[in-house]
């Protein structure tokens, strides 16, 4: 990143941001606040997640990155603007425990304490969280819908704040969605690192599921957004032949009906986490990712087979 | 490409025979040229000035080239210095050429107390097959005088440890105080390669403490990421000679040949010092030791990675004890790990270590084995006015140390140095800005890595100055009693004779006055980690990536 005795130069874009700092309160300057921890985030997500050294990263550097990630979620949580129901305890320190303890063991269970089946739990929970506004669209009845699922773990925050919060979150994500344009091409990016480990092993495979995860969990609706990135890389690496989600996800979503992303991530959350776990996960998805054809065929899929999904998730 | 590390570091005495070459001695290498030429620069500091004493480039390592083949470089390399004492005539062919010319500037001393370089060693290739190969294992990464500063050990990325010795005062030759020359080169640490992680075990060596001087050799510990090791370097000036079944060359000799016994003599040789690892203290720890103290009791010492940190004792290197342990038992729950720890300089049951988070612990070790539980907690209120995204990251506290009096102690943070006394756990007594002027472009310093810059900061022998790094090759020292500051450069261009050493400004504002710098043109890849003081006398030294510059306070 820079020259040897040369003359540093400012990204103009980043210069812009040096001065202005805090005070999310007034107007102007927490747009620009918010584009300054967007960046920021951009920033230590790449820096966790692209780093690939040949000795063991720093774990003073992986900690204080880490914290930096843990803050912005915190006060996204704060804002109110983002699904609660994703763990608030999010391991992106799975990131730091993963290089430390265990980056020994090989691919699937990965995570230090909890196994794949907590993540799975966790996806399930948020497939669930978000299958609660399409089944507040269709069934006003959320309850029944939380409670339906027995497999909720504790991590999770109850999926019925999110219905009160639709409002809030979709003028943020619009708010968000002009000012951070080029977010997309840093997560693809960012994408691009994980994603080239899956097939190394070792080491390079427990960071990158949860660099993936990590993608999924932090409640940035901007990182909704640019999970399609992520996903079409996933399709063309191969892991998941089987699916063609950017086809059937991604091409044309009508989002005049669901003004928000959490449907778009719900079965991309799914997807994202297919290859982390089991193999016959990937499978048990496959047949119904193939189904639809039409580009807003998974909004409108059925709820049993939603349902279903979840239990496949849930199940294994 | 050639070796040409040993006849660098040639001398003119008789002392350094490691490194004769065949075709004879050199002809003293540093000698003065030309007329004096006054080097001297005013501080404001009230210290006088500082000048340049001497500027040892560590060459950069090069590989020897057979004809036939590429050789491993790096095989060729260690090789060769940890069997420096066997080194072959052939070596030294290969390398005879790279004689390096200094240049020595005799200073008269100014009326006023001023800083004035004594000695400005260079190197000149004269052969244009050099190349020097992998100029990245020459950085130096620590620095550190004996407890008498007779010595000046630095250690580098490539493992290897270089220690300079002071030159004698001798009667005619009373310019000459000051300089330091080469007194020993070895390996300390080969690169390892962990199985399990299949990640590389990098052999820099972190840190490099001396022990107290019992005898007649010198001891001193010096660790990687992982091992720690005790290397005894001791000189040797005599030989026997005369042995009955071995002839002078070591060959034994055919028993039915001896017709007289004898006594075997000790005859004086050529002085050599030779370098060996007493002690190996492996496997300790998981993470990476970032410090190494050693007690006052002498006889134990500290080793502190990221989460533990492990007590010693000098005999026995098989077991360790744990003080402490900072790892949370789910390691999801990592918020803070511990960056640096030293021992009291007096009591041998404190120490105190630094965190991630800006805060420090002293911990008695009467109190319990296992210190999780702090004496005392050291935390300054966060200032709510400078608060940012990156609060926390430029509060980790990359180093800290212990005044000689044991009363302070010292801690460098990303942009300032705290002195804390001991007896005020609620906030230092005194807060120095290094260089705040880059409290503005700490995005751009998170994006590119450097905010988690690890600089290190030293005392005085009298603790009355201290002294840290910056970028662009630029060192502070503070004055604690007259509260007065100065910046300095290290860089080759400062060094040239009659060039004037000046203390530097970096300009924060619009208006940029003639020699000062502003904070866009700053060189961050140029920074100064590592710095040492001399215990007694005002003598520095710092390291700027591959070169050690030795500055010298002259008092009239």
């Amino acid at each position: 990143m820079l020259g040897k005795g040369g003359k540093r130069k400012f990204d103009e874009h980043e210069d812009g941001l040096e001065g202005k700092i805090v005070s999310p309160s007034d107007g102007p300057s927490k747009v620009s606040y918010t584009l300054q921890r967007q960046t920021i985030f951009n920033i230590s997500l790449m820096k966790l997640y692209n780093h690939r050294p040949l000795t063991e990263p720093s774990l003073q550097k992986t900690v204080l990155i880490n914290n930096m990630l843990r803050r912005i979620q915190e006060e996204l949580k704060q804002e109110g603007s983002l699904r609660p129901a994703f763990p608030a305890s999010a391991p992106p320190a799975a990131a730091a425990a993963d290089p430390l303890g265990s980056s020994s063991r090989e691919a699937p269970p990965a995570f230090s304490q909890p196994a794949p089946a907590p993540c799975e739990l966790g996806g399930a929970a948020a497939l669930e969280a978000c299958l609660t506004p399409a089944s507040l669209l269709e069934d006003d009845d959320p309850d029944t819908f939380c409670t339906s699922s027995p497999a909720a773990p504790a991590r999770l925050a109850p999926p019925a704040l999110l219905p009160p919060e639709k409002d809030s979150f979709s003028s943020a994500l619009d708010e968000i969605e002009e000012l951070c344009p080029t977010s997309t091409s840093t997560e693809a990016a960012e994408a691009d690192g994980p994603k080239g480990d899956s097939s190394s092993g070792g080491p390079g495979a427990p960071q990158r599921p949860e660099g993936l995860q990590e993608g999924g969990r932090p409640e940035d609706p901007k990182l909704m957004d640019s999970l399609p990135g992520n996903f079409e890389i996933t399709a063309s690496t191969g892991f998941l032949t089987d699916l063609t989600l950017d086809d059937i996800l991604f091409a044309d979503i009508d989002t005049s009906m669901y003004d928000f992303d959490p449907c778009t991530s719900a079965s991309g959350t799914a997807s994202k986490m297919s290859p982390v776990s089991a193999d016959d996960l990937l499978k048990t998805l496959a047949p119904y990712s193939s189904q639809p054809v039409a580009p807003s065929q998974p909004f409108k899929m059925d709820l049993t087979e939603l349902d279903h999904i979840m239990e496949v998730l849930v199940g294994s | 490409m050639l070796l040409s590390l040993p006849a660098l570091h040639l001398q003119t005495s008789e002392h350094h025979p490691l490194f004769q070459l065949p075709h004879g001695r050199l002809g003293p290498w540093c000698s003065p040229t030309g007329s004096p030429a006054p080097l001297s620069c005013e501080t404001g500091c009230g210290e006088g000035t500082w000048i340049l004493v001497c500027r040892l480039l560590v060459p950069t390592q090069v590989s020897l080239l057979s004809m036939e083949e590429d050789i491993d470089t790096r095989k060729i390399n260690n090789s060769f210095l940890r069997d420096h004492s066997y080194a072959t005539e052939e070596h030294f062919r290969l390398a005879s050429f790279s004689l390096p010319s200094s240049l020595l500037h005799w200073s008269k001393p100014p009326p006023s107390r001023t800083w004035t370089v004594v000695m400005t060693y260079q190197q000149d290739y004269l052969s244009p097959c050099l190349y020097p190969l992998s100029a990245l294992s020459d950085i130096i990464s620590t620095v550190e005088f004996n407890h008498t500063g007779e010595l000046l050990a630095t250690g580098d990325k490539g493992g290897r440890v270089v220690i300079f010795q002071r030159e004698q005062e001798s009667k005619n030759q009373v310019h000459r105080r000051g300089e330091y020359n080469v007194y020993s080169t070895f390996q300390s640490h080969e690169p390892e390669f962990d199985y399990l992680k299949s990640l590389e075990i990098e052999e820099k060596i972190n840190k490099i403490r001396w022990l107290p001087q019992q005898n007649a050799a010198y001891f001193l510990l010096s660790t990687n990421d992982k091992t720690v090791k005790l290397w005894k370097v001791s000189e040797r000036d005599k030989r026997p000679e005369g042995y009955n079944l071995k002839d002078e060359e070591g060959r034994l000799r055919d028993p039915a040949t001896i017709t007289t016994l004898r006594v075997p003599v000790l005859r004086p040789m050529d002085l050599m010092v030779e370098a060996t690892p007493r002690r190996v203290f492996a496997n300790a720890h998981t993470y990476h030791i970032n410090s190494i103290s050693v007690n006052s009791d002498y006889e134990t010492y500290m080793s502190a990675d990221d989460l533990r940190i492990n007590l010693w004792n000098f005999e026995i290197t098989n077991q360790s004890f744990n003080i402490v342990d900072i790892k949370p038992a789910n390691m999801e729950e990592l918020t803070e790990v511990i960056t640096a720890a030293e021992f009291h300089p007096h009591h041998c049951n404190t120490f105190v270590y630094s965190s991630s988070k800006g805060t420090i612990r002293l911990c008695d070790m009467r109190a319990s084995a296992l210190c999780d539980r702090h004496t005392k907690f050291f935390e300054e209120p966060e200032d709510p006015s400078n608060r940012s995204f990156f609060s926390e990251i430029i509060s980790s506290i990359s180093d800290v140390k212990f005044s000689h009096s044991g009363r302070y102690i010292m801690t460098r943070d990303y942009l300032t140095v705290k002195v804390w006394d001991l007896n005020m756990e609620n906030r230092p007594i005194e807060t120095y800005q290094v260089h705040d002027y880059l409290r503005s472009k700490l995005c751009s310093l998170y994006e590119n890595d450097c905010i988690f810059d690890k600089f290190e900061c030293v005392w005085n022998g009298s603790d009355s100055v201290i002294m840290t790094g910056s970028y662009n090759n630029f060192f502070r020292m503070f004055d604690r009693n007259t509260k007065r500051d100065v910046t300095l450069e290290a860089s080759r261009e400062n060094s040239k004779p009659r060039a004037i050493l000046k203390p530097r400004k970096v300009c924060v504002g619009g208006k940029r006055r003639k020699d000062e710098i502003s904070v866009d043109s700053l060189d961050f890849s140029k920074k100064i980690l590592h710095t040492a003081w001399h215990p007694s006398e005002n003598i520095i030294a710092v390291a700027a990536t591959n070169n050690l510059y030795i500055f010298q306070d002259k008092v009239n």
